[in-house]
């Protein structure tokens, strides 16, 4: 019945945001498993290298901005797929508010961790 | 040749064309070749070795004892040529068993009464050839309804769900509408909806699909394309077209789609409904960005 | 009628065996998709070492790395993120209604790339283990 879908919220921010980021971490991704497996071997990591790395104005956005982008579409994947499964109702709340927290932690600790690569200080 | 006369009764067909060209007695070859293989059947048949489809059937009927956990059963049905899957199941039911239930009515894919779980895959029974089945042929029906009796399923949240997009044309853009005249459709609108309009509500996209299994309120295939049906109709006005979209963006509209292409794999009436879907989630971005 | 009957889960996943390309490359998809985010908290708190000073962060990558079993959960995650990024951009053309024909063809085409790649690459993650 009509009634049932007659809310007037509009999703397709989310399916779009969900493209675009999809976009910018295929290009991303794949830099990344490059540059730290090929260009330089995993096992051959050092600070040292990483700070330098980090250092770098360029790397170090396009890093925070792949842990962003990252975060956003693979959390929004994990709720879509609930979705998908019915979930609905209080449960749909509450998952979707514990989807947050964690987003909100990881982002946190990968920017914390982001800026202990540049060399900064940010022991608690 | 099936629809030639056998060549015992043809006048002429062994003629005494004693020069006769190359290509003529490879025609003569294969008649003569076609009468033997004829003969060989029809003795076969007199014989009393008639060739059979092996049929399973999934039976269920809370009424009766036996069946109240489901079963198979299966039917020996003398095969008979373009036989369809619904063919065969009218056999079996009027000459062994008069309890097997099962919807049909049009017997030419226009009802769509009849959608079956048919050897793994949504079909119309009347629109499956035997002979291009795997024998044996197992029957089941529709996956994701809840079982009626034997190969009845509930359609009603289908029905649901299809009458949820006003299914029905609203007008509104033209004139003629204003006036109560004829309105008139561009070619090239019509050609648009075109394959959208073949829906016969048959409902096997839908029972095909894994995301309308799982979340009971996404509205499904062949609702979306009904609102494709009237939203890319031209003769509807602006203000129809709005509240269409807003149905279809909704969290259990478009959205829901994962493109799994399932629906437009069983679809008998060949609708690309991905394409159409995908159509709509872009319009649906599109307006939303108009609005930012 | 008052009774039906419903027959439950079997439905989608006893009939796994009947599924055409575009389910097993959402199967696929979903599945990836679940370890790389899996994968993205891990990595996070891994790296995290970096917080308390620099030698413990480049001891641990180094005795990480010198596991062979790490090496091979690293293979895997390369296949699952090949595969995830070729699917995806299959999926992107099939959102902007690009090859919906092809869409068949299209998943095997990430299949098959996606074991080239991890095959080709095999050399260059176990290099110095085995
Ligand atoms: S869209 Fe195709 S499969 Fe779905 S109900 Fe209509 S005719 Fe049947
Ligand atoms: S009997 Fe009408 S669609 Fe098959």
């Amino acid at each position: 019945m009509a009634e049932h879908y007659s809310s007037f919220d509009r999703r397709g921010w989310r399916w779009l945001l969900q493209r675009l980021t999809a976009a910018f971490l295929i290009v991303v991704l794949a830099f990344h498993f490059m540059l730290l497996h090929f260009v330089n071997h995993a096992a051959e990591i050092t600070f040292a290298g990483s700070q330098a790395r980090m250092s770098q104005v360029g790397y170090f956005a396009t890093m925070l901005l792949f842990l962003v982008t990252a975060t956003f579409h693979g959390v929004n994947g994990v709720y879509n797929a609930l979705l998908n499964q019915g979930l609905d109702g209080t449960a749909k709340r509450v998952v979707l508010a514990l989807l947050v927290v964690a987003s909100a932690a990881l982002l946190l600790q990968g920017t914390r961790l982001a800026l202990a690569l540049t060399g900064m200080d940010v022991s608690l | 040749m099936s629809t030639q006369l056998p060549e015992s009764e043809r006048p002429d067909a062994d003629g005494e064309s004693t020069g006769t060209s190359t290509a003529q007695q490879g025609r003569l070859e294969r008649k003569r070749a076609g009468t033997a293989e004829r003969q060989a059947r029809e003795e076969s048949e007199t014989a009393g070795e008639v060739e059979t489809v092996p049929l399973e059937v999934y039976r269920y009927d809370p009424d009766v004892e036996g069946k109240r956990r489901p079963r198979f059963d299966t039917f020996h049905v003398p095969l008979e040529q373009g036989m369809t899957v619904l063919d065969a199941l009218i056999y079996a039911r009027d000459e062994f068993d008069p309890s097997l239930t099962f919807r049909h009515s049009c017997r030419q894919a226009i009802c769509g009464s009849d959608a079956l779980f048919i050897n793994g895959e949504q079909r119309l029974g009347c629109q499956a050839q035997i002979a291009d089945l795997d024998h044996p042929v197992k029957v089941e029906p529709l996956p994701h309804q809840a079982v009626e009796k034997d190969l009845v399923v509930d359609m009603e949240h289908f029905y649901e769900q299809m009458r949820s997009v006003e299914p029905y044309f609203q007008g509104g853009a033209s004139e003629a509408d204003a006036a109560g005249e004829e309105q008139l459709q561009s070619r090239e609108n019509r050609e648009k909806i075109k394959m959208s309009t073949r829906c016969i509500w048959c409902g096997a996209c839908q029972s095909s699909c894994n995301i309308a299994a799982g979340d009971n309120k996404y509205l499904g295939p062949a609702a979306i394309n009904k609102a494709y049906r009237f939203a890319m109709d031209e003769r509807e006005g602006e203000d129809v077209k709005d509240h269409r979209m807003n149905v279809l963006e909704q969290e259990h509209g478009v959205w829901r789609c994962q493109t799994q292409f399932s629906c437009t794999d069983v679809c008998p009436k060949d609708i690309p409904l991905t394409e159409h879907i995908q159509e709509l989630k872009r319009e649906a971005v599109k307006d939303n960005l108009r609005f930012w | 009628m008052s009774q039906s009957y419903d027959r439950g889960l079997v439905e989608d996943f006893g009939r796994w065996r009947e599924f055409s390309a575009g389910m097993w490359a959402w199967v696929l998809h979903k599945f990836t998709g679940w370890v790389l985010i899996g994968y993205l908290f891990t990595h996070v708190a891994v790296l995290s070492t970096a917080v308390y000073g620099s030698s413990i962060y480049t001891e641990t990558i180094r005795e990480l790395e010198s596991l062979l079993v790490v090496r091979f959960l690293e293979v895997g995650l390369l296949a699952v993120a090949v595969f995830h990024i070729l699917n995806g951009v299959r999926l992107l053309f099939v959102d902007l209604g690009m090859g919906l024909d092809a869409q068949d063809k299209s998943f095997y085409a990430s299949l098959v790339l996606t074991g080239g790649i991890v095959v080709a690459s095999i050399p260059t993650f176990l290099g110095g283990q085995v």
